[in-house]
């Protein structure tokens, strides 16, 4: 077990506590910019494809992993963003401007409703995020040659010092670039002010007022961020799909996004890597369990995907609500305090209904 | 005179919960309120805590007018408070708890902590000097890391004073601060409440059960009984009151044996 | 005149599925606290359930109706004892995350059954009409709208008056105090889910001679939640009036405005309702105490 001494105020909110924790995050900082070096360009395409769902993930857990309002809804910014985004380059509107501007559609949109959202929890703002999502959706399929209708819109692919966009290797970069910037703020975010208020929303709301945070602000900041990094994955994922049609962005990519979140574990960023990593990968996987079935004799099984992520989302909330990050840390913990381990360390205590309502 | 209630009122359906209470209280004192279980005790730290609209009655403190101050406001006024059934962050460490006391504090906007600039990092590190101050005050140091769910009760209800102080507040409520303590915890309680008020010069409202508690360390005590004003004096006083112990006992003259023993 | 008639007829029968769709919602959050979004994919299973027996195995429409109804509230309760009750004590999210879940596994499940083949569910009065006065009125509308007439009395009589309804609103109110005056706590939550799938799969076979059975036919679910929404959340009446008013609205939507925008209508109705008054129509619930 590492005890570390701590002598300094400032070490507690610095970025690395440690020098093991510098060594290691270091490591994985130098394996990422070489991966691309070692892997045949379909793989590249995939990581960068996860970075994409991390981007994203790392929206959707700011709402609803610290923030504790739940977005049924999140396949909407994500399809703002990209739109805006296809829109823009094709009026030829430079890269990088298209992404800010993208990005910045999809936090106004999210301001929007989060300013709606403010009087609402729970049942009233899952299921206003998911007609807000629906209404999106109606927008877009009847959006005339802005959006393409049903039958979508090609993307335009610009080019940078004659490297076309989704060139594997450069699309990889900018993606692992961006994520690493949107993580470095995330987590600038929960050392300061701003973060703290967000988990004191989420944990009690009555008390986080009591204590001087301004709901209302709060709840809006965090859902326009969240909107924000979602529609800058939006934006960036368009490159990838290249022809954006509704069905890109249907209410499926929203529990994708929720998926990611509980699967990684709720409240940790490590957990967005985790969840991106899974999401991301999980329909290579799919496919080699459908290849197996076919080996059966079991030759098609419709809505094997859609199930496949529903029974995950289950048994992960049953067996494992803290998901895969919380794993690791059980894990760790294991071997950190080897003969004390105490399994009661980590079991639920709550086995009654409190309640949130007065009659 | 710090805080003032007049005449405040609220309804909540058919039952008139707070009716016609005024009160004043000077810098510096321990003001208590007592009074029977659905007297509208809470309901008036809710209401000074802004989380009801009165339907009638005006609250100022330190001369201001706050009957329509938003809630989110009351606590940078310098108005604190705890809960009855304690309202922590329970998955959050005693530091983190703390930190969200210095909210009221914050000088940072949300592009400086999206960067986090240098201004920053010097607030955290001012937030966290401040909060040691209450640590130290109340003792919590071997709890700094804990996780407030893993703590007893007792260890609990005093991480929700000194979140409470950590605002610096000038007027702090507390809600029946000994429900849940053992007899120890509460005489140490009873010390705290003393520096409190000594050391920090901060004026202490609260609803309290506990008689020996509010004979203890009580200025002086108001009594309550279905959502009105019985009778305001000193602690002695009141626990003589013939009005209060009717309240208490349901109209015999007999009086309480709980308020009996406290009787200094 | 007529167009009118028909078209408030058709709108009521479907806000009638909608609302009965959305008390199940709502019988469940006000017993258990408990979000059940599978609610709709509940209501296609029934449907599914009753097209097995009624088509599958010849059974006399009532009876197949009757069975399927039992064999939902069999499968509600199992679900409350299998799945739902690990989840008590858990934050409302986490359970809301779950049924969404529970919602994608039967629909899978229902299309390895049944197939992808929309199917018909047959019921002796397809195609028949009521006449008055030159306006026709489908059958399968009008008894729609009376089953669920029928329906919502049986159950308001169940809460008045039986034991076991009485017990079940205790229990909804306060269920620590439900449970130390003697109340099963457990056993009524389960009872609750088996009601309330019941209630769904009744939904479901009365909507299904209107629409076609497939397993896409949950989504409407979406729109039930938006009617409990309307009608005030936690409220029973609130729950079928907002069915009605969605319905209703949905059905001239689709008519008189832009095309595919009756899709939506449910949740612009929804948005503006929760601008203007975010109670709904029936207030019920409040803000937690301290």
């Amino acid at each position: 077990m590492r005890f570390v001494l701590t002598t300094r105020y400032a070490q507690d909110v610095a970025l690395f506590r440690h020098n093991g924790q510098r060594f290691w995050y270091g490591l994985l900082a130098i394996a990422l910019l070489v991966a691309p070096w070692l892997m045949t360009n379909f793989y590249v395409g995939e990581a960068a494809m996860v970075f994409i769902w991390a981007i994203a993930g790392v929206g959707v857990m700011l709402l609803v992993g610290y923030t504790g309002l739940v977005s049924l809804g999140h396949a909407a910014f994500l399809a703002i963003g990209a739109y805006t985004h296809a829109a823009l380059l094709r009026y030829g509107v430079p890269l990088p401007l298209a992404l800010l501007l993208a990005t910045g559609a999809a936090a106004a949109a999210g301001a929007l409703v989060g300013y709606a959202a403010l009087r609402m929890t729970g049942v009233y703002l899952a299921v206003a995020t998911l007609a807000f999502e629906r209404i999106v959706a109606y927008l877009v399929e009847h959006g005339g040659a802005l959006t393409g209708g049903v039958r979508g819109v090609a993307m335009t692919q610009p080019q940078w010092f004659g490297i076309s966009v989704i060139h594997s290797h450069f699309f990889y970069y900018l993606c692992l670039g961006v994520l690493a910037l949107c993580i470095f703020g995330a987590v600038n975010l929960l050392r300061s002010p701003t973060g703290r208020a967000f988990v004191a929303v989420r944990d009690s709301e009555v008390c986080a007022e009591s204590m001087g945070v301004h709901l209302a602000r709060t709840k809006t900041v965090a859902f326009a961020l969240s909107a924000a990094l979602t529609g800058l994955a939006g934006a960036l994922m368009a490159h990838k799909i290249g022809h954006l049609v509704p069905e890109a962005f249907g209410v499926n990519v929203s529990i994708q996004l929720l998926l990611l979140v509980v699967v990684g574990g709720l409240g940790s960023l490590h957990g967005v890597v985790f969840g991106a990593i899974f999401v991301g990968f999980l329909p290579q996987i799919l496919a080699l369990a459908r290849d197996q079935l076919a080996a059966f004799g079991v030759d098609r099984v419709p809505g094997l995907e859609v199930g496949a992520y529903g029974a995950i989302l289950v048994l992960f909330l049953i067996f494992e609500p803290l998901g895969v990050y919380g794993r690791w840390l059980k894990i760790r913990a294991w071997f950190d305090e080897f003969p004390l381990y105490r399994k009661a360390t980590y079991k639920k205590q709550k086995s009654y209904l409190r309640t949130e309502r007065v009659h | 005179m710090l805080f003032e209630a007049r005449d405040l009122s609220i309804r909540f359906g058919g039952v008139h919960a707070v009716r016609d209470v005024s009160f004043a209280i000077e810098e510096g004192e321990v003001f208590s309120i007592i009074g029977p279980n659905g007297a509208g005790k809470t309901t008036v730290f809710n209401l000074i805590s802004r989380f009801y609209d009165p339907d009638g009655g005006t609250l100022a403190f330190r001369g201001e007018d706050i009957t329509s101050t938003p809630a989110h406001h009351v606590a940078e006024l310098g108005i604190a408070r705890t809960f009855q059934n304690t309202e922590l962050f329970e998955r959050e460490t005693v530091l983190a708890n703390l930190l969200i006391g210095r909210h009221v504090h914050r000088r940072t906007n949300l592009l400086k902590d999206l960067l986090f600039l240098p201004a920053a990092r010097r607030q955290e590190v001012a937030f966290r000097e401040k909060v040691e101050e209450v640590i130290d005050l109340l003792h919590l140091q071997s709890h700094r890391r804990a996780l407030v769910g893993s703590l007893p009760y007792g260890a609990r209800k005093m991480v929700e004073i000194a979140r409470a102080l950590c605002t610096e507040p000038r007027l702090l409520l507390l809600d029946e601060p000994s429900s849940g303590l053992n007899p120890e915890e509460t005489e140490d309680l009873a010390f705290w409440i003393e520096d409190i008020v000594a050391d920090l010069g901060v004026t202490i409202v609260m609803v309290e059960h506990d008689m020996n508690l509010v004979a203890t360390v009580s200025n002086r005590v108001l009594a309550m009984a279905d959502g009105s004003v019985l009778a305001t004096g000193e602690p002695a006083a009141i626990q003589s009151h013939p009005e209060v112990l009717r309240a208490y006992l349901g109209g015999t003259d007999e009086p309480p044996p709980a308020v009996a023993e406290a009787a200094p | 005149m007529s167009e009118l008639l028909q078209l408030l007829v058709s709108g009521l029968s479907k806000g009638c599925v909608f609302g009965l769709i959305a008390l199940g919602f709502v019988l469940i959050y006000k017993a258990t606290e408990m979000l059940n979004f599978a609610q709709g994919e509940l209501m296609m299973m029934g449907a599914f359930v009753a097209f097995t027996f009624v088509n599958l195995a010849a059974m006399p429409f009532l009876a197949g109706f009757a069975v399927t109804l039992v064999v939902a509230l069999a499968f509600g309760m199992a679900l409350e004892r299998g799945v739902l009750r690990p989840m008590i004590g858990e934050p409302p999210f986490a359970v809301l995350m779950l049924t969404i879940g529970l919602g994608f596994v039967l629909r899978t499940v229902a299309v390895n059954i049944w197939g992808t083949d929309p199917r018909t569910l047959d019921v002796p009065y397809a195609g028949e009409v009521l006449v008055v006065r030159e306006v026709v009125f489908g059958y399968d509308n009008l008894i729609v709208i009376g089953a669920t007439a029928f329906l919502c009395g049986g159950l308001w009589l169940f809460f008045r008056r039986s034991r076991l309804g009485v017990a079940m609103q205790a229990a909804s109110q306060n269920q620590l105090a439900a449970y130390y005056s003697g109340v099963p706590v457990k056993r009524v939550a389960s009872l609750v889910w088996g009601i309330s799938a019941a209630i769904s799969a009744a939904a479901g076979m009365l909507l299904a001679p209107i629409s076609l059975i497939d397993q896409n036919m949950g989504f409407i679910g979406i729109k039930a939640f938006a009617a409990a929404i309307v009608g005030g959340f936690g409220s029973l009446p609130g729950a079928i009036v907002g069915g009605l008013l969605i319905g209703v609205s949905e059905e001239f939507a689709l008519r008189y405005l832009w095309p595919g925008f009756g899709e939506v209508t449910a949740f612009v109705i929804l948005l503006v309702m929760l601008f203007v008054r975010p109670q709904g129509i029936f207030a019920s619930l409040q803000k937690k105490k301290v």
